[in-house]
């Protein structure tokens, strides 16, 4: 089956392929004559076929129609005799039928389709069965003509008209048109193909010329002969066109060879630009494959960091805050492994406490502007242990996509540190507090059993002076004098106590003039002289703690001072925020091992009896120094002096305002 | 069961007989047209009257319903002449109008028992426009229209034009060609003077 298809699928086309190339190698004298034939001859054929159908139809249809009005009138002539049965009668109306020579049949039947009647022409008897017949109309069979018509009685039908006729009359002019038709053909075939073949010269000569000319310019390539004109029509125009494509082609020629040569010299030009480029080309790439090289290199060392990193490393799609990335040590630190986390949203991390909506509240906080910036939050684990931890989150932008990298780092040890660190702070400061207090109240309640001894012995040493010997007012002095240190002993430890612990009103004080005061208390013996080296600030502080830190680093250099002539020099200098104080002596000096020692507490460098010491005064000093959050120092030589050194933060300094207030004030107190 | 009651003649050979005549009736109404006055209401029956002992049994049963001129058809059967003259009294009025329920039939069937009293029963009709159908010998002669007999086995029928004419009534030639005789001559003058001599 296949193969017959194709085969029949072919057909049509080989046809074609047979046909077409037949006539198109054919001479052009050829095919005008082909062309003409062909068309005469498919115009006749078609008005020979179309005569003959219309002809063969319209026989026919009259053959129709002439039958049937007879057999019409048979059945409204046989009507009655079929009504009474009456066959003699119906047989005779039959024979009229005798008149038409072409009548070979006609048959009345009855309601049951018995035959009633018949009449047969001379020849052969043709029957009409009585399956073949119809209840009206008309068939074609075998070369007959069958007509039925019923008989119709009172709009009852009583039985049925059947005519046959012989259609061979009509074949036999069907066939004598036909030969008629094809002779008229052949004849004028003939005449067309004379005719054509005498016309055909007018058109296939010029373009026969034409050709020739054109064959010779080709094959001689001889561009300078021209075809010669016959005629006005299209082939005119075309020998027309030819010549000019032959001038134009002689000009193109000339054209060609001078352009060929510039074309020569442009290719060669291209030649080396295109060299060039390859080349920059080839460079280009290798740098490529190095930048790529670095680029993988530099991805693999992120890699190895973001793997090793000791902190948590969680990377989430800004938009969704799917995690998208996270290292070992996130995994470590959430006890959750890679593939629990990785597609999660991200506030699986936290604790519910530290969600908002969809997102942790720093995931929120990152992107609303503190990326960069490390925030404290908490995290939970799968067992759902609870860890604090600091976070800093960058964005990056990885293929388009917006992604937050977060950096966990566990501070869950440091912030336990930190508590137990204020915690002991605490301790320490309670510690601290009840100390001062039980010194405070330890040296004020001596004080007054003290000064109960010192009245009772300077009793004894005026009520028995005449009664003691000299050795014995000898040590009664001592006792007074023992018991003044002990008295300057505990006040000491009492100032001490009270620094820090009583708070005084803060006010603004003149450093120069309170220095002048100072040294007017101190009343320096005449060989010793202070000097202040330069202007000295004016503060806001609490005016008898500074007062003291003068008193005491100024009564000292005096107690102290072995020279001939002493002299002392206060002096300020401002360092960055601070100023530097210093008091310089020229006194004895300390040694360096010392430094340390004589601001701690009850430390003298000099035997007790020598000068009459605490070794409270430079501690307190610290002490109020600290307080204000300076420092205190000492540079010292020994036999050359020593330099005492204090800050003081310029926080304190006053304003203009308070500088004139003070300015006036002082001057008011002056003035009487 | 096994007794053969009259009724069952129908069934009979000679009942096919009659089975053919009943249709021939039917096709006489076909082809004689009455006068206007029996024509003219189309929603009136055709009457076909039936005289005298009735030959046909059930013989109308198949075609009872078919229409004749697209009028329905009854069949009205009336006793014999005889027994009618003789049921009435002296004044004869039923007779009277039996006989004009005669006149009013558009075709009356003489059955062959009637014989004896033919002329008179023709006689009363003929004037009134009837289609007179019988099947006696010399039914023409005594002024019927139409008379049928048997002839080689099939059912003929023979035509009295001039007992037509005078009935007022067009028989078409379709039916007159089937005629096996055609009478001419006009019977019922004879039978007036047959009557009268009589």
């Amino acid at each position: 089956m296949p193969l017959k298809k194709t085969k029949e699928r072919n057909h049509p086309g080989r046809q074609g392929k047979l046909i077409m190339p037949v006539f198109r190698n054919m001479t052009i004298k050829h095919k005008l004559i082909s062309i003409i034939m062909l068309a005469c001859i498919a115009g006749l054929v078609l008005a020979g076929v179309a005569f003959i159908s219309w002809e063969w139809s319209t026989f026919r249809n009259n053959m129709v129609q002439n039958v049937s009005t007879q057999a019409e009138m048979i059945a409204e002539n046989c009507k009655a005799a079929l009504a009474f049965k009456d066959a003699e009668d119906t047989k005779k109306t039959l024979s009229a039928l005798h008149v038409e020579p072409s009548i070979v049949f006609g048959g009345v039947y009855t309601k049951d389709n018995k035959l009633f009647a018949t009449y047969y022409r001379d020849y052969a008897e043709i029957k009409v069965q009585p399956n073949e017949l119809q209840s009206s109309g008309f068939s074609f069979n075998a070369g007959f003509l069958n007509v039925f018509k019923p008989i119709v009685l009172d709009g009852e039908v009583i039985g049925m008209v059947c005519i046959r006729s012989d259609m061979s009359p009509m074949y036999a002019m069907l066939k004598r048109n036909i030969s008629v038709i094809i002779a008229v053909l052949f004849l004028s075939s003939f005449v067309a193909f004379l005719v054509s073949s005498q016309l055909q010269k007018v058109i296939s000569r010029p373009i026969l010329s034409l050709a020739k000319v054109a064959k010779d310019v080709s094959e001689k390539k001889d561009y300078s002969t021209r075809a010669i004109k016959h005629s006005n029509d299209e082939i005119g125009l075309l020998i027309d066109a030819f010549n000019e494509m032959l001038e134009q082609i002689q000009q193109r020629n000339l054209e060609l060879v001078d352009a060929k040569e510039k074309l020569e010299v442009r290719v060669k030009e291209r030649t080396a630009e295109l060299t060039c480029a390859n080349e920059q080309l080839t460079q280009e790439i290798t740098e490529r494959k190095k930048v790529e090289e670095e680029l993988r290199k530099a991805e693999e060392k992120y890699r190895t960091q973001f793997e090793g990193a000791l902190d948590a490393i969680v990377v989430a799609d800004v938009k969704t805050g799917i995690i998208i990335d996270c290292n070992p040590a996130a995994t470590r630190l959430v006890g959750r492994e890679k593939s629990e986390l990785i597609g999660k949203p991200q506030r699986i991390l936290y604790p519910p406490e530290k969600i908002e909506g969809e997102f942790s509240k720093t995931f929120k906080q990152h992107l609303k502007g503190k990326q960069g910036q490390t925030l404290e939050t908490q995290v939970i684990t799968k067992t759902g242990g609870i860890k604090d931890v600091a976070i800093k989150a960058n964005l990056l932008e990885i293929e388009g996509k917006k992604l937050l990298q977060g950096i966990f780092r566990d501070i869950t040890e440091n912030k336990k540190a930190e508590q137990r660190q204020a915690q002991l702070l605490k301790q320490l400061e309670k510690i601290n507090q009840e100390l001062e207090d039980f010194a405070y109240i330890v040296s004020h309640d001596l004080k007054a059993p003290l000064r109960g001894i010192k009245t009772v012995a300077e009793w004894i040493s005026t009520d028995y002076a005449d009664k003691l010997d000299d050795n014995g007012k000898e040590q009664m002095k001592l006792l007074v004098g023992r018991v003044d240190r002990m008295h300057n002993l505990i006040d000491g430890i009492l100032q001490y106590s009270r620094v820090g612990r009583v708070e005084e009103e803060k006010v603004v004080v003149n450093l120069n003039e309170l220095v002048t005061e100072v040294v007017d208390l101190i009343a320096p013996p005449e060989n010793i002289t202070i000097t202040v080296e330069n202007e000295l600030p004016v503060i806001k502080c609490e005016k008898t703690r500074i007062t003291q830190v003068f008193q005491n680093l100024l009564s000292n250099a005096v107690k102290y001072m072995d020279k001939p002539q002493g002299r002392i020099k206060v002096g300020c200098v401002e360092e960055n925020s601070f100023w530097k104080f210093s008091v310089a002596d020229n006194g004895p000096g300390i040694e360096e091992k010392h430094f340390e020692k004589i601001f701690q507490l009850f430390q003298t460098l000099t035997p007790r009896d020598e000068f009459e010491s605490t070794g409270i005064g430079l501690t307190i000093i610290k002490k109020i120094v600290e307080m204000y959050g300076g420092k205190t120092w000492v540079q010292s030589k020994v036999g050359s002096g020593s330099t005492f050194f204090f800050t003081l933060p310029k926080t304190l300094s006053a304003t203009d305002k308070e500088k004139q207030l003070l300015t006036a004030s002082s001057r008011n107190a002056s003035a009487p | 069961m096994v007794a053969i009651a009259p009724k069952a003649r129908a069934d009979s050979p000679s009942s096919q007989e009659y089975q053919v005549k009943a249709a021939f009736l039917y096709n006489f109404l076909q082809f004689v047209d009455w006068s206007e006055e029996k024509s003219a209401d189309s929603n009136k029956p055709i009457t076909i009257g039936i005289i005298g002992k009735d030959p046909f049994g059930n013989a109308f049963e198949p075609i009872k319903d078919k229409k004749v001129k697209g009028r329905s058809v009854i069949i009205k059967r009336f006793k014999s002449f005889e027994e009618l003259k003789k049921s009435t009294g002296k004044d004869k009025p039923e007779l009277g109008r039996e006989i004009e329920a005669l006149t009013k039939c558009h075709l009356l069937f003489i059955c062959s028992s009637e014989q004896e009293n033919l002329k008179e029963i023709i006689n009363s009709v003929r004037d009134h426009n009837v289609l007179t159908v019988g099947e006696t010998e010399g039914f023409l002669e005594s002024g019927g229209i139409i008379n049928c007999f048997v002839e080689e086995n099939k059912i003929r029928f023979e035509i009295n034009i001039s007992a037509a004419e005078r009935a007022k009534l067009e028989i078409r030639s379709q039916l007159l060609r089937l005629a096996k005789r055609i009478v001419e001559k006009d019977a019922s003058q004879e039978n007036k003077g047959a009557e009268s001599s009589g």
